[in-house]
C-alpha cells in the first residue's frame, strides 16, 4: 500500500543532476573519462589490514588505491560528480560457532556467507534487504572459500563470513548511457576484492586453511584512442571499468598460488570477436584466465603480508597478556 | 632437518617434509609435504622421550608457550584484574575425550543441560598424531570462569556457546542408579566434564563419572561463593549451610 501522507521520492534511484556551468566546456563531458595510467599488467595498489573488529574472530579491511583521475579530481573539482570509484570492503568471520537448533547434525563446517552493499556504496542507491545480484556475489564467494577451508577440522559448527561493501566500483563511466553489451563489470572487481579480504579475515580468525586465496581479475578491452575511434583489443589486469569504453570480457578467479589451483572462476562477456579480427593470439580463454592468475598473484603478496601482521600481532599478543 | 623452518607460518607455506617431521595441529600434508594451514608461529615438539619418534611439527595457535593456567577453584576475585584482558577466543571445539569447562543452565530429572565455556588442553598431548585435536587458550581460562560465575553475565550468550547434555547415568561411577539430579548439580555451577560423544545436531554429551570431574565452582542459595567438603557436599562459608553437589576433588 502506498503512503499518500508524506510526499516520498521518486522509487527508482535518481542521479543528480549536471549543470552546464559546472563543466568547463560542452566538449568535457565527452573527453571528461578518466583515462588509464597504469601498464597493462600493473595493478592497483591495495590496502589490507586485519583484525580491526574486536567482537568478531576474525576481520580484514580492503581498499584499492584511487585511481589518478579521482585523486586529480579530489584534489582540483571540476563537478560534484566523483569521475570514478574505488573499492572498499569490510570482511567479518564470526565462528565457528554452534549451529542453530533447527539445523541437522553436519560432520563438516557449515559456512555461509552474506555480500552486502551499504545504501551508499554504489552510484544507484542499494535497499537495505540484499538484491539478486548481492546474493550472486554471496555464492561465488562460498564457492571460492569452500575449497580452501579444511572443513573436516570444525565438526558441527558455523561459520558466517559477512562482507559489507562501503564502496563499490562502477559499472561503467557514469557518462556513459546503459547500452546493449553493457554487464556488471564492477561487480567482478567486487568478488575479486571480497575473496581476497574473506582470506584475510579466515586467516585472522585462526580457521585451518589449504592456503591463502587471492583474487585477481583480468579483462579484454578496446579502448577508444584520442582521435574516438577504438583501438585492437587488448588484454588487461586490474581493469577499473570506469577508464574504458567497453570490455569485451572479463574473468575474476580465485587462485591458490602455493598449490597453484583454482578455486572459483568467473567469466563473462564475448571476445570471440576480438579474436577474429587480430591475428594475435593472445586474446583467448586462456590468456585471459591467466590474466587473472597473474593478477591474484600480485593480490597474494599483500595479503601474505597482511596475514604475517595478524600472527605477529596475534603471538605478541599472547606473550603481552602472560606476563600481565 | 633439510632447511630452516621458518619462525612465523601463514597459511599455506611449506615447513617441511614428511620424511624428517610428523603433521602437528595446524598444519596439513600434500603431496608427502607439511604445509601450513593456519598463520602462528612453528613449534617443534618431541612427542616421546625416544629418539625414533619424529619430531612433530605444529602451528600454534596461542603463540610461545606459557607456564600452566592456576586452578580456576581458587581465583573467584580476580575479576577486576581481568576487564583489560584482549579479547577472548573461543576457538576450539570440544572433541572426544576432551575436559572442558561448562556452566549448568538447566537441571532436569534425568539430564543437565549445561553451555560450554573453554575447552581444556589436556588430550592434546595424549593424541599427538591427530591434527583435529587442536590447543586451546590457556591463558583465559580465568577470564572467562570468573565473568561466567559472575551471575550478571548469565546473559543470553547461551546460543553462541556450544551445549552439551549430562546425562542421569553419566554424572557419577558408582550407584547410578540412585541419582538425584537436583542433588548433583544447580543452575549457574561451573562443572568440569569430558566429552564422551559429539552427540545430535545440537548437543555435546558430557561425563562427569571420574573423582576430578564434577562442579567446581558453586555459589549457595544465599549467594556466596561455596568450597568443598567432601565428595558430595559443599559449604557456604558465611552462612555455613551445606550443599549437596557432584564435587570435583579441588587439586
Amino acid at each position: 500500500m502506498t503512503d499518500r501522507r508524506r510526499i516520498n521520492g521518486p522509487p527508482s534511484g535518481t542521479r543528480p543532476a549536471v549543470f552546464a556551468s559546472s563543466l568547463k566546456s560542452a566538449s568535457s563531458i565527452s573527453t571528461g573519462r578518466p583515462r588509464r595510467q597504469r601498464q597493462p599488467d600493473e595493478l592497483r595498489k591495495i590496502f589490507l589490514k586485519t583484525g580491526l573488529i574486536p567482537s568478531a574472530s576474525g576481520s580484514a579491511y580492503l581498499e584499492f588505491e584511487p585511481s589518478a583521475s579521482l585523486a586529480a579530481a579530489r584534489s582540483n573539482p571540476q563537478s560534484l560528480i566523483p569521475p570514478s570509484s574505488a573499492l572498499k570492503l569490510a570482511c567479518t568471520v564470526h565462528g565457528p560457532k554452534p549451529l542453530p537448533r533447527s539445523a541437522s547434525f553436519s560432520p563438516n563446517v557449515v559456512l555461509t556467507t552474506h555480500v552486502k552493499y551499504a545504501p551508499f556504496a554504489a552510484r544507484q542507491r542499494k535497499g537495505h534487504i540484499r538484491d539478486a545480484s548481492e546474493r550472486d556475489l554471496g555464492v561465488h564467494l562460498e564457492t571460492a572459500l569452500r575449497g580452501v577451508i579444511v572443513a573436516e577440522r570444525w565438526p558441527k559448527s558455523g561459520l558466517d563470513i559477512t562482507i559489507t561493501i562501503l564502496e563499490a566500483e562502477d559499472d561503467r563511466w557514469w557518462g556513459d548511457a546503459p547500452d546493449s553489451h553493457d554487464a556488471p563489470w564492477g561487480m567482478m572487481n567486487v568478488l575479486a576484492g571480497c575473496i581476497t579480504a574473506a582470506s584475510a579475515a579466515i586467516a585472522d580468525a585462526r580457521i585451518d586453511c589449504l592456503d591463502l586465496v587471492a583474487g585477481g581479475v583480468a579483462a579484454i578491452v578496446s579502448d577508444e584512442s584520442a582521435e574516438g575511434e577504438t583501438s585492437t583489443p587488448k588484454l588487461m589486469l586490474d581493469t577499473d571499468p570506469a577508464e574504458h569504453k567497453s570490455i569485451l570480457s572479463a574473468c575474476v578467479v580465485a587462485y591458490m598460488p602455493s598449490r597453484d589451483e583454482i578455486t572459483e572462476l568467473w567469466l563473462k562477456g564475448d571476445h570471440s570477436k576480438a579474436s577474429l579480427g587480430t591475428t594475435d593470439q593472445s586474446l583467448n580463454h586462456e590468456s585471459l584466465i591467466d590474466g587473472a592468475v597473474n593478477a591474484a598473484r600480485g593480490a597474494h603478496t599483500v595479503l601474505a603480508e597482511a596475514v604475517k601482521e595478524s600472527a605477529e600481532r596475534f603471538a605478541g599478543l599472547s606473550t603481552g597478556a602472560n606476563t600481565v | 632437518m633439510a632447511t630452516a623452518l621458518p619462525t612465523l607460518a601463514i597459511p599455506g607455506q611449506r615447513l617441511g617434509s614428511i620424511a624428517s617431521y610428523a603433521a602437528g595441529p595446524g598444519t596439513h600434508v600434500q603431496n608427502a609435504t607439511i604445509y601450513a594451514s593456519i598463520a602462528g608461529p612453528v613449534v617443534v615438539d618431541q612427542a616421546q622421550p625416544s629418539s625414533k619418534a619424529k619430531l612433530i611439527l605444529s602451528v600454534s595457535r596461542t603463540g610461545p608457550k606459557k607456564a600452566a593456567a592456576p586452578a580456576p577453584s581458587t581465583k573467584a576475585s580476580a575479576k577486576p584484574a581481568t576487564t583489560g584482558k584482549p579479547k577472548l577466543r573461543y576457538n576450539t571445539l570440544p572433541a572426544v575425550d576432551s575436559v572442558v569447562l561448562a556452566r549448568v543452565t538447566r537441571v532436569q530429572k534425568r539430564q543437565a543441560t549445561v553451555s560450554i565455556l573453554v575447552v581444556l588442553d589436556e588430550s592434546a598431548s595424549s593424541q599427538p598424531l591427530n591434527p583435529a585435536q587442536t590447543t586451546s587458550d590457556n591463558d583465559n581460562i580465568e577470564a572467562i570462569l570468573s565473568s561466567a560465575a559472575n551471575p550478571e553475565n548469565h546473559s543470553n550468550s547461551d546460543e553462541l556457546r556450544f551445549q552439551a547434555l549430562i546425562r542421569k547415568e553419566d554424572v557419577r561411577a558408582v550407584e547410578k542408579d540412585r541419582v538425584v539430579m537436583d542433588e548433583m548439580f544447580r543452575v549457574g555451577d561451573i562443572v568440569r566434564g569430558t566429552v564422551i560423544s559429539l552427540g545430535d545436531q545440537s548437543f555435546y554429551y558430557l561425563t562427569t563419572a571420574r573423582n576430578d570431574l564434577g562442579v567446581v565452582m558453586a555459589r549457595s542459595e544465599s549467594g556466596n561463593m561455596m568450597f568443598p567438603v567432601s565428595w558430595k557436599e559443599m559449604r557456604d562459608p558465611v552462612t555455613g549451610v551445606a550443599e549437596l553437589r557432584k564435587v570435583a576433588r579441588p587439586f
